[in-house]
């Protein structure tokens, strides 16, 4: 099978500073890639590449198997890859309706079509398991693994074939947390998404997670299946083995 | 939907409470009652609320203010601000004198005022949008230099500060000499025996207009992303900048107009014109529910501002035994309290 997404010996370099350094690893459809690494590990520069923010200094992503170079976040976009951000870029004081479809809005002449929207924003959230009860609702009144649910159902609306998530359970309490792993794998389930799913949460990776990629400190340290990879072994890598151990032994010594 | 178990009967009340408008829909009442109960007292009941000449008095008032307010409240809910408004007014009746007093035909004065108006408001929001500089400042520095320009030509030009154009404008039709139809068409002149001044007809449908506009169109939805999350909104596509620079064209067009209303029915430009009138417009702003930091608001609320400002402002006259500085005291209790209610209703929406 063709991977959706293929990294290819990337590199980013910020004048002297190497953010990325050969990151390779390959993104399936109908699967969740788990993404991990500790604060500083470069995934935000890598969804940055992703999302057409930056582009590589050295390597390819390969989209489908074709070279892509996107220029801009709209080009990714067109090209069919959401992004959906710790921050969400929602409205909270708008309506659950209005942020769905905030800045691709449906009109009828020059109106709003605001029936349909209404109908289409339910049946969307209704995929992704979360009843809307009134899209009419400033989304304010909406709970954060909610919100991140809109967030998610609107990004696979508008033509989202690989969906990025950045760390979507690390701002929320422990159920909404269970809330969004849930709706994580009903976009799954749909069959025809990509996910990459970056978190620093070993537990949520390892519930989740088709593939794993580790990585730290710019550089990838493992990379594969769920049975290529020691599954008990997904602490230490996140946190870049050898640092752990030593830390380990600096408290046992106490 | 009403068979979904999730809807919470939350009934009109609940529902209203979100509404921008709740908080001046209670100013509004509670002024009225204020006023009714006062012009009572001293009998002048009859002359504020039921004479025409005194009806007009707060009407075109809050029509003149109200349109100021629109830009005001667009502008707030988008996250910005215009300090300019009031000497905008200034400067588009000088230079339409101006053009007038050169022999530019009327048709024509009319239009290249709108131009250069809504190109000020390019350029202020050209620099907003591209500095980062706080609007505040940026239309600071406009509340100085529109006046200032506007004096500054005249006493160029005609060496006076003050334009009479009187003889270049067509007499209405009651003063029996041929009218222009612009004339009529643009400024009423009370000509068509209609009650009050053109304003408060400009008012009525720019409300209606913009109030659509808001709450019905793409556009409408940009301007409340704009001044909510503007970060957020440029992720999902909502040109913010764009949207920014055409509130300020609308600002600084409103101002057009009610510079060029004041000239024609007046005859003559004033340097002085629409002095304060940028804070009376912020404060029917606030008054009526905008946010000063955006993204929270309504247009309807701001017109209610607005007549609550006209009815407060005139209808201190009616009342002889209240000190007329009195009527500032009251306005400012009158905007913190609008403002604190309106923060708390606000709060409410996001807790659900």
């Amino acid at each position: 099978m063709i991977p959706s997404i293929e990294f290819r010996g990337v590199s980013k370099f910020f004048g002297n500073i190497i953010a990325l350094k050969d990151i390779s690893f390959k993104v399936f459809k109908g699967e969740i890639t788990a993404l991990l690494g500790d604060n500083g590990a470069g995934k935000s520069t890598l969804i940055k590449l992703l999302s057409g923010v930056h582009i590589p200094s050295e390597g390819e992503i390969l989209l489908s198997g074709e070279p892509v170079n996107f220029k801009s976040p709209r080009q990714a976009v067109s090209a069919g890859i959401g992004t959906v951000y710790q921050d969400l870029a929602l409205q909270p004081l708008m309506s659950v309706t209005r942020n769905f479809f905030l800045g691709r809005e449906i009109t009828k002449g020059l109106f709003l079509n605001m029936p349909l929207m209404n109908t289409i924003t339910k049946k969307e959230m209704a995929k992704l398991g979360i009843d809307v009860a009134d899209p009419t609702q400033p989304i304010g009144t909406m709970s954060g693994g909610q919100r991140q649910t809109l967030a998610i159902a609107r990004a696979i609306y508008f033509g989202a074939n690989v969906l990025i998530l950045d760390e979507p359970t690390s701002a929320l309490g422990q159920k909404q947390q269970l809330e969004v792993l849930r709706t994580i794998k009903k976009v799954k389930e749909l069959g025809d998404i990509a996910i990459i799913f970056i978190t620093h949460n070993d537990m949520h990776a390892k519930l989740l997670g088709d593939r794993f990629a580790f990585l730290n400190r710019g550089k990838v340290l493992a990379e594969g299946s769920r049975e290529e990879i020691d599954m008990n072994n997904l602490r230490p890598l996140m946190a870049g083995g050898a640092e752990l151990e030593k830390l380990e032994t600096e408290f046992s010594g106490r | 939907m009403a068979s979904d178990e999730r809807i919470r009967d939350i009934g009109l009340i609940r529902r209203s409470i979100s509404r921008p408008e709740l908080g001046s829909v209670f100013g509004l009442i509670i002024i009225v009652i204020t006023f009714m109960t006062l012009t009572s007292i001293s009998g002048t009941f009859g002359a504020m609320w039921l004479n025409p000449i005194g009806i007009q008095a707060w009407v075109e008032l809050a029509a003149f203010v109200g349109i100021l307010a629109i830009g005001a409240s667009l502008l707030m809910i988008a996250g910005e601000f215009d300090l300019s408004m009031g000497a905008n007014i200034a400067l588009a009746g000088h230079s339409f004198a101006i053009f007038l007093l050169f022999g530019v035909p009327i048709e024509l004065a009319i239009i290249l005022t709108f131009i250069e108006l809504a190109f000020l408001g390019f350029i202020i929001g050209v620099i907003v949008v591209r500095t980062g500089l706080p609007s505040f400042i940026v239309t600071l520095a406009f509340w100085f230099a529109s006046r200032g320009f506007a004096v500054f030509l005249s006493q160029t030009f005609f060496n006076q500060s003050r334009l009479s154009v009187k003889a270049n404008l067509k007499p209405p039709p009651g003063g029996g000499e041929d009218p222009t139809l612009i004339d009529n068409i643009f400024a009423f002149d009370k000509a068509f025996g209609v009650p009050f001044d053109a304003e408060v007809y400009y008012f009525i449908i720019l409300v209606f207009i913009v109030a659509f506009i808001t709450n019905r169109t793409p556009y409408g939805n940009w301007i409340y992303a704009s001044g909510g999350d503007p970060v957020a909104a440029r992720a999902v596509g909502v040109p913010v900048a764009r949207v920014k620079i055409s509130l300020f064209m609308i600002s600084t067009s409103l101002a057009c107009l009610l510079g060029i209303l004041t000239v024609m029915t007046s005859g003559a430009s004033d340097p002085k014109a629409g002095d304060f009138r940028e804070l009376h417009a912020i404060a029917a702003a606030v008054i009526g529910g905008c946010a000063l930091t955006g993204g929270y608001g309504s247009v309807v609320g701001a017109v209610l501002g607005a007549l609550i400002f006209a009815i407060a402002s005139r209808g201190i006259n009616f009342v002889p035994f209240i000190d007329n500085n009195l009527f500032r005291v009251m306005l400012g209790m009158l905007i913190l309290g609008s403002a604190l209610l309106n923060q708390f209703l606000r709060d409410r929406i996001v807790k659900g």
